[in-house]
């Protein structure tokens, strides 16, 4: 059966259509905004967590006092730190952890370069070459053999055009005695990584080579345990907490591993989401103010109409029900073409912010249009409340006399 | 027959409170319309005719005193009864028609249907009312701006009547409309009080009242004759 005053509602959007279709796209600019932004900040959270769990079976060891830095003292490029993990406690690290376990005790600091005349400036991550092929893939070229071999990152190789034997001078433009290190590999490309070690813009040299220039020997910025099996990462974790931090007041080292890393970015990454979703739920309020302007205006331009109905037995609720019908066929209106633009808007904005689409079609990334959809519908359902109920409490008396 | 008259207007007055005093629109008003009458309300510009319509088409409720419709006190009905008195026992005719404009002529006619029954009419009521006042198939599709004024009060008649209510109010039912027209639409009006409906007209035109078994005049909110 179709409803006489759905039909009445149709008619009036029908006969005022050019401004009902201006009203709606208020609400088809907040659907696209609050979708697009959602599914980008969504599309963001799952690219981070996608990267970070790459190194899910990482615990990294840091000692709180470590700025960054250098560890040692003899550093000309940076700031210095005096502590770090110590040798004794890299050996209660390896007794806890285990003989299945990989560890990987890692100097890092930032420095100045020089590739030619073109300045720089990158991390640098001193390891022991036998332990880098444990977590790092290089791409192109070979491991680090000669004391002044070095590896860099895929983005610091793209930027600075960097070769197999190109040389990089090591520190300050003004540094007469710079160190040179001669590139022998390109470390594939690994994003932002859970393990702290971010080498797509950085220069991986070895760790003799590192003490040498930086001093420090044996105080690593950080110590990365890779266990065999994840399930036992909680144990492992456990088993150094125990061993290391035996004053639980001052503990000596901080334990960390993907799930802790994983859920504080993701939570900021959520909080961002949240906030440009906030801007995008402006736009929905302006939308409210126009779809409530224009429901006034039909009320006001209908009032013969209200008075005609409610004097021949129409009841209240009647009338207001076609009025809320109204601002629900605007609604859908707007919240159509809005999450069909949501669908080309959103995509196109996490094509080009993000650089992949592979998690667009993501339940968790798609499901912001028809979130966008129903707060848009909602937002127009709100708008139509006041003027559906003004319309229905009108005196008929004064309606029919109304020209 | 019941004794009990259909309209019994019990001592009603109407005060409306404006801001350069109170004015009385109808002044202790004692009234009995019987069931079956043809009752012609007559009187000068301001005199009480269009609030006694309101009153009679429960649009308004009396300031003091009682107005009874088919035995039950308006004023101690709740708002949705009301509504469902006017629906089902009053048709009310306008001067100005006042059809719904995005309702085709049979649509304004199934509309008092459809409140009263909330279906769309699969009776042929609707259609046989349009019929009765001379309207064909292809007519009632017809919107009300495509129709003329004679024209639009059938359908405004037919509207009024498809729910078969006890009384009739026609509010210078022919107001708008030329001599001719306005006495086609009088014999409707004729034709329907001898199938046994009570009939209430406003109007200025003597000639109009003529057609009324009864006609009481109104003089400054009370009733002169």
């Amino acid at each position: 059966m179709k409803d006489i005053f759905f039909d009445l509602s149709v008619r009036s959007v029908r006969l005022n259509f050019l401004r009902s279709l201006l009203a709606s796209i208020g609400i088809v600019i907040g659907v696209v905004a609050i979708s697009s932004m959602g599914m980008l900040g969504t599309n963001m959270q799952l690219q981070v967590k996608d990267q970070l769990s790459s190194g899910a079976d990482t615990i990294v060891i840091t000692n709180d006092a470590v700025r960054m830095g250098p560890p040692g003292s003899s550093s000309s490029s940076s700031s210095s730190s005096s502590t770090g993990i110590t040798k004794t406690q890299l050996s209660k690290i390896k007794l806890a952890a285990g003989t299945t376990s990989k560890i990987v005790p890692i100097y890092s600091t930032n420095t100045e370069f020089t590739l030619l005349s073109t300045p720089g400036r990158s991390s640098v991550y001193g390891i022991d070459p036998d332990d880098i092929t444990k977590f790092l893939t290089i791409s192109n070229g070979t491991n680090i053999e000669g004391v002044n071999d070095a590896l860099v990152g895929s983005t610091i190789a793209t930027t600075f055009n960097l070769k197999i034997g190109s040389r990089i001078k090591i520190g300050k433009d003004t540094d007469e005695s710079r160190p040179v290190v001669k590139v022998v590999g390109i470390l594939a490309a690994r994003g932002m990584s859970s393990d702290n070690v971010n080498t797509d813009n950085a220069i991986v040299v070895s760790n003799d080579w590192y003490t040498n220039q930086y001093g420090g020997k044996d105080v690593y910025s950080q110590v990365n345990v890779i266990v065999k099996d994840i399930s036992t990462i909680t144990d492992v974790e456990t088993a150094i907490d125990t061993k290391l931090n035996t004053d639980e007041k001052k503990p000596a080292v901080r334990i960390s591993d993907a799930s802790s890393r994983i859920s504080s970015i993701t939570s900021s990454l959520s909080s961002i989401t949240t906030f440009i979703l906030a801007i995008g739920g402006i736009s929905l309020l302006v939308a409210a103010t126009s779809i409530f302007n224009v429901m006034m205006m039909s009320v006001n331009e209908r009032i013969q109409e209200i008075g005609i109905l409610l004097s021949i037995g129409t009841e209240k609720g009647e009338v207001r029900r076609m009025f809320l019908y109204e601002a629900v066929i605007l609604g859908i209106l707007g919240a159509g073409i809005g999450g069909i633009g949501s669908l080309v808007i959103g995509y196109s904005v996490v094509s080009y912010m993000i650089g992949t689409t592979k998690y667009f079609f993501l339940p968790e990334s798609i499901l912001y249009i028809p979130i966008g959809m129903v707060f848009g519908l909602m937002v127009c359902i709100l708008s139509g409340v006041y003027p559906a109920w003004r319309a229905s409490n009108m005196d008929p008396i004064d309606a029919l006399r109304s020209e | 027959m019941s004794n009990t008259p259909l309209i019994r207007f019990a001592d009603v007055s109407k005060v409306y409170h404006l801001e350069s005093g109170d004015f009385t629109a109808l002044n202790q008003i004692s009234l009995e319309i019987d069931d079956n009458e043809f009752v012609a309300i007559m009187g000068p510009s301001g005199s009480g005719k269009s609030t006694m319509m309101n009153q009679l088409g429960i649009l308004d409720v009396p300031t003091s005193g009682e107005l009874f419709i088919s035995g039950r006190n308006v004023a101690s009905l709740t708002a949705l009864e009301r509504t469902h008195m006017r629906r089902d026992t009053i048709g009310y005719i306008f001067q100005k028609f006042y059809l719904i404009p995005l309702l085709s002529a049979y649509e304004n006619v199934e509309y008092p249907l459809i409140l009263k029954y909330k279906k769309r009419d699969e009776s042929g009521k609707a259609t046989a009312m349009l019929s009765a006042v001379g309207f064909d198939e292809a007519m009632s599709a017809h919107r009300p701006t495509q129709l003329s004024g004679g024209q639009q009060q059938r359908v405004a008649i037919a509207r009024a009547l498809v729910n078969d209510p006890k009384i009739l109010l026609c509010d210078e039912p022919t107001g708008n409309l030329d001599r001719k027209t306005g006495h086609q639409i009088m014999d409707i009006l004729c034709g329907l009080h001898d199938k046994g409906k009570t009939v209430i007209i406003v109007t200025h035109d003597p000639k109009i009242a003529e057609y009324a078994n009864r006609t009481i005049i109104l003089e400054d909110g009370s009733i002169a004759a």
